[in-house]
């Protein structure tokens, strides 16, 4: 047994040796996941920005249309977009899609709420869209929340007099709307909340997984490179000539694969959870059985192409086409969730596909440690297949 | 040969890949302490039988016994007494010398105090103790060799196979490794060495057999083989005059067997080099022609694998 230990050694040694190792699982990986972090998700505070774009042109400028324009400000669906263009304009770009809406409000406004008229504010949507109906719900909810507040402070007003004048009694009747003596809770379960979280965030905690996926197969090259080269300098029939079986060599390889990956992975997980914000410390546990299924089934996939590869041509060849079939099919680059049901149940013959659910039950829905058990049960099965192909490979390419 | 002085008893090997005879019927006994040569050109099957000795290969029919142990039946007890330098090099090229022998000795059982205490000794042994921290990848192609051998010194096997450990390597390197073939069978090891050079296999072995085409066509000592075939020494010369003056005199000397001129050369062939030679230069000077070149072939393996098959060794 210890023999494996003396192989795996070797072998890291060599790994260690080699600068495409360092480049396959830290510089690139790395690289990517910032690259493809910064085209999906964006880095910019306006890129993240989740809210309904609205135009807002104040014809009124009075003391309530301003306090209208903050209330829109603070409102968590619609991100003002305050102009002084012409109201044909402002149909122009919602036609266009470049606004969910646009508020006008009307000169006269604040008069109207002041003597207890009715004020009506203009919207210029896209009727039937579900931003429309959304934007359109808000400027009700918002408009509303201020004709009860005028209403409210000119009642105070007429009936206390001095004590208590208009604008403040205004002011508290606003603040009165944040925290409300009756106020229903809506609980929102972990899976939504982090999901309400920034598109940055979001997006960095699918690519920190996917690249790592993605580079841990593409990294499989520089060990494939070293059992061939075992092989072509006939150094593997040296040790048959040795006492040492091929089942301990062939287990000599793969541990010594599975620690390059497991290390890469817990350098990665740690990159991502410090410098990216990635929530991997939710459950530690769980993330280490996901990272050690996928590098058990990764490390089993390198063994299998090292076994099969007989030039390092082949070796290039063997560990890119499943890189990028497994990486793209398993939704490494694109969320699985995106797609439709036929291609994610495709997605899910890759073993990428199951890493990912297992680091992103983590990461981005939240979820327990049980979460990750179909996922680490689905690796290890892939490991043990490709681990059983590379060893009936092995015992076959020289007769004993 | 008794029984206790055989190192390896090999009894009708077969091997075929495919429609490809490799190997066949194959029996040969070497006794302990020998270097025996297996002599022959390229694909003759000698490789084949390096790696069923070696039990990387199993036989299709027949069985071998080195050192006592069946190569079918008690494979790792054949491994455990065998060093087996393959003819690649088969080391880390990116380890350095002291890193490959200490790996391999771990391969070979070695640990500790006494893996470090070997290795050390065997750097001395192959002249790289002074460049046991470079990488091998960086070595020459002589400094290779010199570790691929050192590698199966390392447990200090009682029997080492030699696969052409000289192919592709300088002549001072290829001196070195023949001087230290020799003095691994002073050290008692039994060596079986494959060569298509019939000057190693000369200079080498006590025993030589010789291989063709999967076959054992011929074995014994140099001197048994050469006898073996009744060669005769082949003398060239080259004359002032023209050859066919002479011919009719020196078929005529005694003690010579055979003479022809080609290209202006006479070749004589006779049993005795030393007789005969003088009777020449004596008939040519009363034909008042000079010799200006002699060229004395004593008998060798080439002759032998020639008059066997047909064919030079090295076709």
């Amino acid at each position: 047994m210890i023999r494996i230990l003396d192989i795996a050694s070797k072998d890291l040694l060599q790994l260690l040796r080699d600068p495409k190792t360092f480049m396959f699982l830290l510089i690139m990986p790395i690289a990517f996941t910032l690259l493809f972090g910064f085209a999906f998700g964006g880095f910019s505070g306006g890129a993240s920005d989740t809210r309904l774009p609205v135009g807002f042109l104040d014809q009124d400028s009075s003391r309530l249309s301003k306090r209208l324009r903050d209330l829109f400000a603070e409102s968590d669906i619609i991100r003002l977009n305050v102009t002084t263009r012409a109201p044909a304009d402002l149909e122009e770009l919602v036609a266009e899609g470049k606004l969910a809406g646009a508020i006008i409000v009307p000169n006269g406004y604040g008069r109207s709420l002041l003597v207890n008229k009715s004020a009506r504010l203009t919207l210029i949507a896209d009727k039937g869209t579900r931003a429309t109906t959304t934007v359109e719900a808000e400027v009700i909810a918002v408009a509303g929340r201020l004709d009860s507040a005028v209403r409210t402070a000119t009642i105070i007003e007429q009936t206390i007099g001095n004590r208590a004048p208009f604008q403040y009694a205004l002011e508290q009747s606003l603040a009165a709307w944040k925290n409300p003596p009756i106020a229903v809770t809506e609980t929102t379960s972990t899976i939504v909340k982090a999901e309400k979280k920034s598109n940055q965030s979001a997006s960095l905690a699918h690519t920190s997984p996917g690249m790592m996926l993605q580079f841990a197969i593409a990294g499989l090259l520089t060990a494939a490179q070293i059992i061939v080269a075992e092989r072509k300098s006939r150094s593997l029939q040296r040790l048959l000539t040795t006492a040492t079986n091929r089942l301990h060599i062939l287990l000599g390889h793969y541990l010594a694969i599975f620690t390059l990956i497991f290390s890469q992975f817990i350098a990665l997980v740690l990159f991502g959870g410090l410098i990216l914000r990635v929530d991997y410390a939710r459950a530690p546990g769980a993330i280490l059985i996901v990272a050690a299924s996928a590098a058990l089934c990764i490390a089993a996939l390198g063994l299998l192409i090292g076994v099969l590869a007989k030039t390092d041509e082949q070796a290039v060849t063997f560990s890119l086409v499943p890189m990028f079939l497994l990486s793209g099919l398993g939704g490494a680059w694109v969320p699985l969730e995106v797609t439709g049901e036929t291609f994610q149940t495709i997605g899910h013959l890759s073993p990428v596909a199951w890493a990912m659910d297992g680091f992103k039950n983590i990461s981005i829905r939240g979820l327990g440690i049980e979460s990750v058990a179909l996922p680490a049960l689905a690796l290890l099965g892939y490991a043990g297949l490709f681990f059983a192909l590379a060893s009936w490979r092995f015992s076959t390419n020289e007769e004993r | 040969m008794s029984a206790n002085n055989i190192a390896i008893s090999v009894t009708d090997l077969h091997k075929s890949f495919g429609e490809l005879k490799a190997v066949q019927g194959v029996s040969f006994q070497v006794q302990r302490g020998e270097i025996f040569s297996l002599l022959g050109p390229n694909g003759a099957g000698k490789t084949t039988t390096i790696s069923i000795l070696s039990t990387l290969l199993r036989p299709d029919q027949g069985d071998a016994q080195v050192m006592g142990h069946s190569i079918r039946r008690d494979p790792m007890q054949v491994k455990s007494v065998l060093g087996v330098v393959p003819q690649e090099i088969a080391l880390y090229e990116d380890l350095t010398a002291r890193e490959n022998l200490d790996f391999w000795g771990k391969m070979y059982g070695l640990r500790g105090a006494a893996l470090r205490q070997r290795v050390q000794e065997v750097l001395e042994i192959i002249g790289l103790a002074d460049r046991a921290n470079g990488r091998v990848g960086k070595f020459s192609g002589g400094m290779k060799r010199r570790v691929n051998i050192g590698v199966a010194l390392l447990h200090k096997p009682q029997v080492i196979y030699m696969d052409e450990p000289t192919v592709g390597i300088d002549p001072q390197s290829r001196r070195n490794i023949l001087d230290s073939v020799v003095a691994l069978k002073n050290q008692g090891m039994t060596v079986l060495y494959t060569t298509h050079y019939m000057e190693e296999a000369q200079e080498l072995s006590d025993h030589i057999a010789i291989m063709d085409r999967g076959k054992l066509i011929a074995g014994g000592t140099n001197a048994e083989l050469v006898q073996l075939v009744g060669e005769q020494t082949r003398i060239d010369l080259t004359l002032t005059v023209e050859a066919s003056r002479v011919l009719p005199i020196w078929r005529a000397v005694e003690g010579v067997a055979h003479v022809s001129a080609e290209d202006g050369r006479v070749t004589v062939l006779v049993a005795d080099s030393n007789l005969v030679l003088p009777r020449l230069f004596e008939s040519a000077t009363r034909l008042a022609a000079r010799i200006t070149s002699v060229d004395i072939r004593e008998p060798n393996l080439e002759a032998v694998f020639l008059h066997l098959t047909g064919r030079a060794l090295r076709d």
